[in-house]
């Protein structure tokens, strides 16, 4: 017995007494970390097998590792391509094999090189396809939309920005997927009132429509506005639709819940009673950038009293029209008022008061607006998520204690541009739900400030203080400390910051983007600590960083392996650190202007070693450096180039920066 | 089964509606009569087929009479072939009409003398049976049919007498049905093998009863706001001789025909000053026209058309010219083709005139095969039919295959090709007039979604750069689909 025993335990694995539903429940929760998958599947064969079947959605690198991935994963539903910047018809009709059940959404946008082929031998195999983003694939024309509509069952469709696609491939999507439900046309040049008619026709079940900057006109509304489901309608810069083809609409769309007619200046008030009316459901309205927003606009909306959000931003905006929305029957939940002119802290007053939900108001660059109309948001506005006061620089530090004092539910605040001070930020960090806090060019603020956040919003993602010079080292460490999610910070140009700021932030694990432009103190030691530390650093700006060099590079190859995008330019990495950054496979975009050490060879090799870049910004110089047949043989590879002439510009004192920004202002 | 096999079955089906039936080859008369006819008699000759395929065997047993006419009739086929221009043209030829005349000529004196043998042998051969007797019969009163039809199809341009001995004599087509089920009724005569023709005659009859409820004549926009009360109206009826014969006024004199009276009494003044008077070249009914007449409407003479008489909807047709055009347009075969696109057929050659003047500049196109001028008709014409869809042009479609990808180039046009190909296929699949040919598709519209992947994934072809021979394939390969499917969906 006692023999027997050890051989038991030996061949017993605790883990193959889980049901397969646990830990698919298990890898669910894991689900927000791919390391932390990694690590379970590594584990052993039963996880690896356990993770290859739970895993539905794929986001590949390299379009030539696709055959052994669908191999592994069998069941894959959602297919990302888009980090792939070129899939061939090979590869889809691999694909269209290797999931021809399993697959039902698939994302193409930002890839190029398939073709109508390749489309068509998803739409045949994959029964249960339901959605396909072809977004940006300007090459694409009509026959591959024609390939599109073999995909019987596709509910959504995504086709921002082919521009070559015209009505007659729309009308191919028309005729073949009628059980459309969203469909996006946005930028499609092409089509235009018959394609769009012709949807409207044939697909009913039509719930989400986006023809933003379509050469369409009322024509093709009548047909659009019986549709019986749609509830969104994007017309987003339809400049082809007046006032006058609107009035001869008889009915307007009954289930119609969001509207977006922005930029379209030939659209006031008599237009858009036409077209919301009947719809009584209308919770979302978008207005921006179009006609005066005057008081008969705002009593055109008046009946609506499902309204929550309204966005007028960059319009005209008059007192009236200010007040009349005050008056609204309707509860407003979000508000937008960014960049219009007119409001003032009357107008701002008498709309807070009596929209007493409101969850979130953006009143960025309303450069009117004082203490007063602050006053009125913190006081009546008391369950604000959400504030956005961008550059309102009429308001004193004193008010920004007010919104800290009453505004406790505060996720996220922008504040850049503006006049708060350390006393300020000790208010703000009561906000103890606040994940959002954006503090650029606020020069009153120090480290003193900064530490309050830290000890108070231990929730904070995302932090950003660009050019808020006078932060040092001790308040980053706070911050640092005090927030272990952060996942985004910017310290550019506080130029104090030395390497040990960057020492304790490689303790937030879960970092994802630093930027550190022009922080001359900081090293390749610093750099080396963030690599280490925050393996899910995926973009890394170090521009004007001379001190980081090619010591940092290595590191950063070695353990940041899921970087994608890195600024180098104006350090003092050569040609021996860009080229072990070849190491990273997921790095796509690289930016390397003004490397006094770069030779042409250098570069060379560093760009071939590097296989999966889309996007490199160089030196014009290099242009005529490199041979032609290898930039040929890059863009060939799925690479673009931009090339840079800029001169060196001598950086200016941050104050100095300010006053000559606001000099540029209107 | 190999794609190329289906379209050659789809050939023979197709073959007896455009060439001569293999059983007729010996039965030279009609062999020739089938070449000989205009192309507006088409239809009517398609339907006196049945009586003469019963008749075959006959023949094939009389051939040991001494004056046979098969031995006689023979007429080299280059006349033949000129006389069928002749009668195209519809123009004045004299030399064809000489050779029609003397063609005619030879053929009632060949019918004489095979009367003239029976009457002789008659004394003879009393002893022999009745059934012989009544084949004798049957063969002379087909020789006489086939003789008064090729005389009404140039009777305008050749004797007036012509119009009144049909007008007077009992109408070929009256006769036709009786002869057709005398035949049917004597079942001496054995099967054909030919149950193919029979089929697809058939066929295409359901086709102009289906056509008649689609189609959309000129006729019809202008009385759709008459509303006469039956009875109010005197309906006139002309037969189908007379409604196909190229010329209604015959010149009394030399017998030149023409179109319009007025043409005819212009023609009259050659003739003599007597009818160089007012009076003659006046409107003939003018005078009468201060009487109170009835209003006249035409009935189509077709036994199921709406426009017949006997039709429980009944509309009129108002003119003759109405009764013309339509009798072409929806029982006739459509034999003019368009010299530019060969595709588009036409049975008034002014229909086709029209189709030449726009035909190649009608870029938009259907999946049906209907083109359209305007880019907004043929999506109306999409948003109001189930399965069509636009057309890719076969440019685009050809373009797009990925260069740096040569591994699956090949591949990839391919299967786009046939994509494509199957849109072009399919226009003849669903067309609804221009599928005279293929009436089985006629009933299947919508088998264009059901049908096409299905056929598409079993027939896999390569694709072939010559876009003209990939087209003729389609045609004929299309055919082969829809009939397929139209199986599934008459089940």
């Amino acid at each position: 017995m006692k023999k027997q025993k050890p051989d038991n335990l030996r061949g017993f694995n605790p883990f193959n007494q889980l049901p397969q539903e646990i830990i698919f429940t298990i890898l669910d929760l894991l689900n927000s970390n791919p390391l932390d998958i990694k690590s379970f599947s590594l584990a052993c064969k039963s996880f690896y097998a356990a993770e290859s079947k739970h895993r539905t959605s794929l986001k590949p690198l390299r379009q030539e590792h696709l055959p052994s991935i669908l191999s592994r994963y069998p069941n894959i539903g959602h297919l990302h391509l888009t980090r792939c910047s070129r899939v061939s018809d090979t590869c889809l009709s691999f694909v269209s094999h290797a999931c021809a059940s399993s697959l039902r959404s698939i994302d193409l946008s930002r890839t190029h090189l398939f073709s109508a082929s390749g489309l068509l031998g998803l739409a045949l195999n994959c029964n249960n396809l339901v959605e396909i983003d072809l977004s940006n694939a300007t090459e694409l024309k009509d026959s591959a939309m024609a390939a599109v509509s073999q995909a019987k069952n596709l509910e959504k469709l995504w086709l921002a920005r082919c521009k070559s696609v015209t009505d007659l491939g729309v009308g191919c999507v028309a005729v073949g997927c009628r059980k459309l439900k969203s469909i996006c046309l946005k930028w499609c040049l092409g089509v235009g009132d018959l394609g769009v008619g012709l949807l409207a026709v044939k697909c009913n079940h039509i719930c989400y429509l986006d023809l933003s900057y379509l050469p369409i006109t009322s024509k093709c509304l009548s047909p659009i506005l019986k549709l019986q489901h749609l509830e969104e309608l994007v017309l987003e810069g339809c400049f082809g639709i007046d006032d006058d083809s609107l009035a001869v609409l008889k009915h307007g769309c009954n289930s119609l819940k969001s509207l977006d007619v922005s930029s379209c200046q030939n659209i006031s008030h008599n237009g858009l009673s036409s077209l919301v009316s009947g719809a009584v459901g209308l919770q979302q309205l978008t207005l921006a950038h179009g006609s005066r927003v005057t008081s008969s606009l705002a009593d055109s909306l008046k009946k609506f009293s499902m309204l929550q959000s309204v966005k007028v931003d960059g319009c005209l905006i008059s007192y009236d029209g200010l007040k009349t929305i005050g008056n609204w029957c309707a509860s407003l939940r979000e508000l937008s008022l960014s960049k219009c002119s007119g409001v003032t802290d009357e107008g701002l007053s008498s709309i807070v008061t009596k929209h007493k939900d409101l969850r979130k108001l953006d009143i960025t660059c309303c450069r009117k607006i004082t203490d007063v109309s602050i006053s009125c948001i913190t006081n009546s506005c008391n369950s604000l998520t959400s504030l956005r006061m961008e550059s309102c620089t009429l308001v004193s530090r004193e008010a920004f204690v007010l919104i800290g004092q009453r505004c406790r539910l505060l996720e996220e605040l922008d504040l850049t541009d503006n006049e708060i001070d350390d006393k300020g930020l000790k208010y703000i960090s009561r906000c103890s739900q606040l994940s959002n806090l954006k503090l650029g060019i606020c020069l009153n603020i120090t480290d003193e400030g900064l530490i309050h956040i830290g000890r108070g919003c231990s929730k904070l993602l995302e932090l950003d203080l660009y050019r808020s010079v006078e932060i040092t080292d001790s308040g980053i460490i706070a911050i640092a400390q005090g927030c272990p999610g952060l996942e985004m910070i910017n310290i550019a140009y506080c130029k104090d910051i030395t390497d040990h700021s960057l020492l304790s932030l490689s303790k937030c694990s879960r970092l994802k983007t630093l930027e550190s432009r022009g922080c001359s103190l900081i090293t390749s030691l610093g750099l080396t600590a963030v690599a280490v530390g925050c393996k899910e650093l995926t973009k890394l700006d170090v521009k004007k960083c001379p001190n980081i060099d090619d010591a940092g590079m290595l590191p950063l190859a070695h353990f940041s392996q899921n970087l994608r995008q890195i600024n180098l330019s104006h350090s003092s990495v050569t040609d021996i650190g860009l080229l072990s950054l070849a190491g990273i496979s997921c790095l796509q975009n690289i930016t390397i202007l003004h490397l006094k050490s770069l030779t042409p060879t250098g570069l060379a090799a560093v760009l071939l070693a590097c296989g999966g870049l889309t996007k490199v910004k160089l030196q014009a110089e290099f242009k005529w450096l490199l041979p032609h047949r290898l930039i040929e043989h890059l863009e060939a590879r799925g690479c673009t180039f931009q090339w840079r002439d800029k001169v060196l510009q001598v950086e200016l004192d941050p104050k100095c920066w300010k006053l000559r920004l606001e000099d540029l202002m209107p | 089964m190999d794609h190329r096999d289906r379209q050659s079955i789809e050939h023979q089906k197709k073959d007896p509606q455009q060439h001569p039936h293999p059983c007729f080859t010996n039965f030279t008369t009609h062999h020739q009569q089938q070449k000989w006819e205009d192309p507006s008699l088409l239809d009517y000759s398609t339907r006196i087929e049945p009586p003469f395929q019963g008749f075959n065997p006959n023949c094939q047993t009389k051939s040991s009479f001494p004056c046979n006419p098969n031995n006689q009739i023979k007429v080299p086929d280059p006349i033949m072939n000129e006389l069928l221009q002749a009668s195209k043209v519809q123009d004045w030829d004299p030399s064809a009409m000489l050779n029609n005349l003397s063609f005619l000529e030879q053929k009632i004196h060949q019918l004489q003398g095979l009367v003239h043998s029976i009457i002789g042998r008659g004394g003879r051969v009393l002893g022999q049976p009745d059934e012989l007797v009544a084949q004798q019969q049957q063969l002379i009163t087909a020789a006489l049919t086939s003789i008064i039809v090729q005389l009404i199809s140039t009777a305008g341009s050749l004797l007036p007498s012509v119009k009144h001995h049909t007008l007077c004599g009992p109408p070929p087509a009256a006769s036709l049905p009786q002869f057709q089920a005398q035949n049917g009724g004597g079942n001496s005569v054995p099967e054909l093998p030919n149950t193919v023709d029979v089929s697809s005659n058939s066929g295409e009859q359901q086709n102009h009863v289906m056509e008649e409820h689609e189609m959309k004549d000129e006729e019809d926009a202008e009385e759709l706001g008459e509303n006469l009360f039956p009875g109010t109206y005197e309906i006139l009826q002309l037969e189908k001789e007379e409604i196909l014969a190229p010329h209604t006024h015959f010149c009394t004199i030399c017998g030149k025909g023409f179109k319009r009276d007025a043409n005819l009494r212009m023609h009259m003044r050659g003739h003599g000053d007597e009818y160089k008077t007012p009076a003659a070249l006046a409107k003939p009914n003018k005078e009468s026209s201060s009487e109170p007449t009835l209003i006249k409407r035409y009935s189509c003479p077709f036994a199921g058309c709406k426009r017949n008489k006997d039709h429980k909807k009944f509309q009129p047709l108002k003119t003759i010219l109405c009764v013309k055009n339509h009798y072409k347009r929806s029982h006739c075969d459509k034999s003019y083709i368009c010299s530019r696109c060969h595709t588009k057929k036409f049975s008034v050659i002014a229909d086709l005139k029209t189709h030449e003047k726009h035909c190649g500049k009608d870029k938009w196109l259907c999946s049906c095969g209907t083109t359209f001028s305007r880019k907004d008709k043929l999506f109306g014409h999409i948003a109001l039919f189930q399965g069509h869809t636009p057309a890719i042009p076969l440019d685009e479609t050809k373009g797009p295959t990925a260069p740096s990808d040569p591994g699956d180039g090949s591949e990839a046009t391919n299967v786009v090709g046939s994509m494509n190909f199957f849109n072009f296929g399919s226009e003849n699949g669903v067309d609804v007039k221009g599928s005279l040919d293929d009436p089985a598709a006629y009933f299947s519209p919508l088998n264009f979604e059901t049908c096409n992947f299905g056929g598409f994934h079993e027939f896999p072809r390569p694709a072939s750069d010559d876009s003209e021979t990939s087209l003729a394939f389609l045609l004929s390969g299309a055919c082969g689909y829809n009939n397929n499917n139209n199986d599934v969906e008459r089940s």
